[in-house]
């Protein structure tokens, strides 16, 4: 589904990716792990096509098709999800009227008729008891006062209304208390099938009790220097990433 | 042969004077009104048209609208179909209509409201009524307000009774009709007086048939104890027109104002509010949205008088200017001496849509007491990028996420308007005006 060949790229001339290559199937999850400032969230912005960042050389295809080539909406389209670190806030858009803009668009470009707001609302309604979201959000503008939790929650309200093909979750976990952490892991786990596929960046290796990836990969100063199998996160947690550093 | 600036302002003023002379003969005021219509004319002598750096005058230039000829209208006929335009659903039977500054009763309907009306000629029987208009005429420090009470004829005054509340807004419509000769001026005036503990929901709205006029409006809004106005103005007129209203809001004890004013814009619209928080415990909002586009311009001149203890002030304005237009600002908060335990906020927020359009902000405080809590602020930017990229990755087109951006810039304030009618209208056609 998504090939990653060889992407060098950064920031303002800044090379902060050095060379990464990888494949994900349909059906996988891959956890993406590494200290901070290892190229990890520099990876979810090219993913989504943030016009800050370069990509300097090497391939994303999605399907076969050049991802990097895409505006952002057009990833979206096509079902690319991007979960936020830090998603914004932005008051005076009435957040059940954003979801139902973004699933329009989706329907648009599928070919289908726009859902109006009564038909669009059950669909919330469901999507928001799934995930345990009190309705009161729906009337809220978009992320504006929402706690970390309700924003993270509020992040995967939308993959659970868009539906994608690959999702990429940024640091979904950073910052959540337990609790929230279960919901946006149950979350995440309703939304999995064999049809699409997950990158879960994450600097924690508690996210992945809940999630359980299929592949696990260590990025340290840019470049994936480790794969392998769950079982890894549990050594990285045990040993600390510095066990990988030294000895590469 | 040329004329300089200050030979044509000459010019003008002494036509204006001219014009007064006749207005006198042909009106023939009785003796309160011709009083205050004297030491109106007395006092725009002194004031006389603003020169370019008029400090009350900074941002706008008056040009257009000080030029003689004055021709005054005051009337002409509007088709029915307009009026119902601009009647708010829920209004029908709450509402005044003004043709050019005239009291229309018979397009006007306010079986649905307790309030009482009486033109201010005769409300000047009342000894609290003339010495406040004279003390207002005396302290005026705002030429065109200055010249709509040096031509005042046609006032009309509302009286709410003390305790009583309505159901529904009660809407003042001012039409302007304009004219397809030259530039017409009209001079609407309206006195509200609220009595202790009275409740008013009040909507004002200006409309204009035609381009080509000039309206010079006035209102004060006397609160009493404890009552409360919630009041929204809509400057909607006709976008070959200049406007200048002045808003004059005096509070006594424990009395409430809360406004929006919400602005389209055209050649030239000013705002002047006049705030004093004359009692203790009186409480000031004012939030004012305005979008602009081609090359409307919308000012603000607010000055807040905070005369007692314990008073709060807080105002919030959003503006958006795209291609040439042009907006500002000119905001004072005075906390006189005694005025202890103020709270007064202030904050101004501007969206730059164009790098040809121009947002001016002079926000200031003067305190003369020392325990007050005032802040004020001021923000200039554009369309936030994170907020784009936000949107896009959601497959919002750039276009729609830009319009959805800078809606939502200006509805976060819409949204504050106490009522829903002004907001769906405001939403389908101010907001409009982002469509491209």
């Amino acid at each position: 589904m998504l090939e990653i060949k060889d992407v060098r790229a950064g920031f303002d001339g800044t090379e902060i990716i050095k060379g990464i290559t990888l494949s994900v199937k349909k059906g996988e999850v891959h956890a993406i792990m590494g200290p901070n400032g290892s190229g990890k969230s520099t990876l979810a912005k090219i993913l989504s096509g943030h016009p800050s960042y370069e990509v300097m050389s090497g391939e994303v295809t999605l399907d076969g098709q050049n991802l990097l080539e895409m505006e952002p909406e057009k990833r979206a389209l096509k079902g690319v999800f991007m979960g936020f670190q830090y998603p914004v806030e932005i008051p005076g858009v009435n957040n059940a009227e954003f979801l139902r803009m973004a699933y329009n668009a989706k329907r648009i470009h599928e070919g289908q008729e726009e859902l109006d707001p009564l038909d669009f609302d059950e669909i919330l309604t469901e999507k928001m008891k799934v995930l345990g979201m009190e309705q009161k959000y729906k009337d809220r503008s978009l992320n504006e006062g929402f706690s970390g939790g309700e924003k993270k929650k509020n992040e995967i309200l939308q993959m659970a209304i868009l539906e994608p093909k690959l999702a990429v979750l940024d640091e979904t976990d950073s910052g959540l208390d337990i609790d929230a952490l279960r919901v946006v892991a149950n979350g995440v786990n309703k939304l999995r099938n064999e049809n699409n596929a997950l990158i879960l960046i994450t600097h924690y290796q508690r996210l992945l009790e809940y999630i359980q990836p299929d592949f696990v990969h260590v990025l340290s100063q840019g470049k994936i220097i480790k794969s392998g199998e769950k079982g890894l996160a549990l050594e990285l947690e045990a040993q600390g990433y510095d066990w990988l550093t030294t000895t590469h | 042969m040329t004329t300089t600036a200050a030979e044509s302002t000459d010019q003008a003023e002494s036509a204006l004077l001219d014009q007064h002379k006749q207005f006198l003969s042909e009106t023939q005021p009785a003796a309160d009104i011709l009083a205050l219509n004297e030491s109106a004319i007395q006092r725009f002598e002194v004031l006389k048209f603003p020169y370019r750096k008029h400090e009350m005058y900074t941002f706008v230039n008056t040009k257009d609208i000080t030029a003689a000829p004055y021709v005054f209208s005051y009337g002409a006929s509007v088709a029915e179909d307009f009026i119902k335009k601009h009647v708010y659903p829920g209004c029908e039977k709450s509402v005044l209509v003004l043709v050019d500054g005239v009291y229309r009763e018979n397009l006007s309907d306010i079986s649905g409201t307790s309030v009482r009306l009486m033109p201010i000629v005769e409300a000047l029987s009342q000894a609290d009524i003339k010495s406040y208009l004279e003390s207002t005429v005396a302290n005026e420090n705002d030429v065109f307000a200055c010249i709509n009470s040096a031509f005042l004829n046609h006032g009309l005054m509302i009286d709410v009774p003390e305790k009583t509340q309505s159901e529904s807004p009660l809407q003042i419509l001012h039409v302007s009709t304009g004219s397809p000769a030259g530039k017409v001026t009209t001079l609407p005036r309206v006195l509200v007086r609220l009595g202790v503990m009275a409740e008013l929901k009040l909507i004002v709205k200006y409309a204009g048939v035609q381009g080509n006029y000039f309206v010079n409006s006035v209102l004060d809004v006397l609160v009493g104890e404890d009552a409360g106005v919630a009041f929204t103005q809509i400057q909607q007129d006709n976008g070959d027109a200049w406007h200048c209203s002045k808003n004059r809001i005096v509070l006594d004890r424990n009395s409430r104002f809360h406004a929006s004013n919400a602005s389209y814009g055209n050649k030239l619209t000013r705002h002047h509010y006049e705030v004093h928080l004359k009692e203790t415990g009186a409480e000031l909002w004012l939030n004012g949205v305005s979008v602009l586009t081609d090359e409307e311009q919308v000012h603000n001149f607010v000055r807040i008088h905070h005369a007692a203890p314990h008073c709060v002030s807080n105002q919030q304005f959003k503006n958006i200017v795209d291609d040439h237009s042009r907006s500002s600002i000119d905001g004072t908060v005075i906390v006189n001496e005694g005025a202890q335990l103020t709270v007064s906020d202030q904050l101004i927020n501007n969206l730059m849509l164009s790098d040809n359009a121009h947002a001016d902000n002079k926000p200031n405080l003067m305190i003369f007491a020392d325990d007050v809590k005032c802040t004020h602020g001021a923000t200039i930017g554009q369309i936030n990028e994170d907020q784009l990229f936000y949107l896009k990755t959601r497959g919002l087109s750039t276009k729609i996420a830009k319009e959805l951006l800078t809606k939502s810039f200006a509805d976060s304030l819409i949204q504050t308007i106490a009522f829903p009618a002004v907001v769906e209208d405001l939403e389908n056609t101010l907001l409009k005006k982002l469509e491209s």
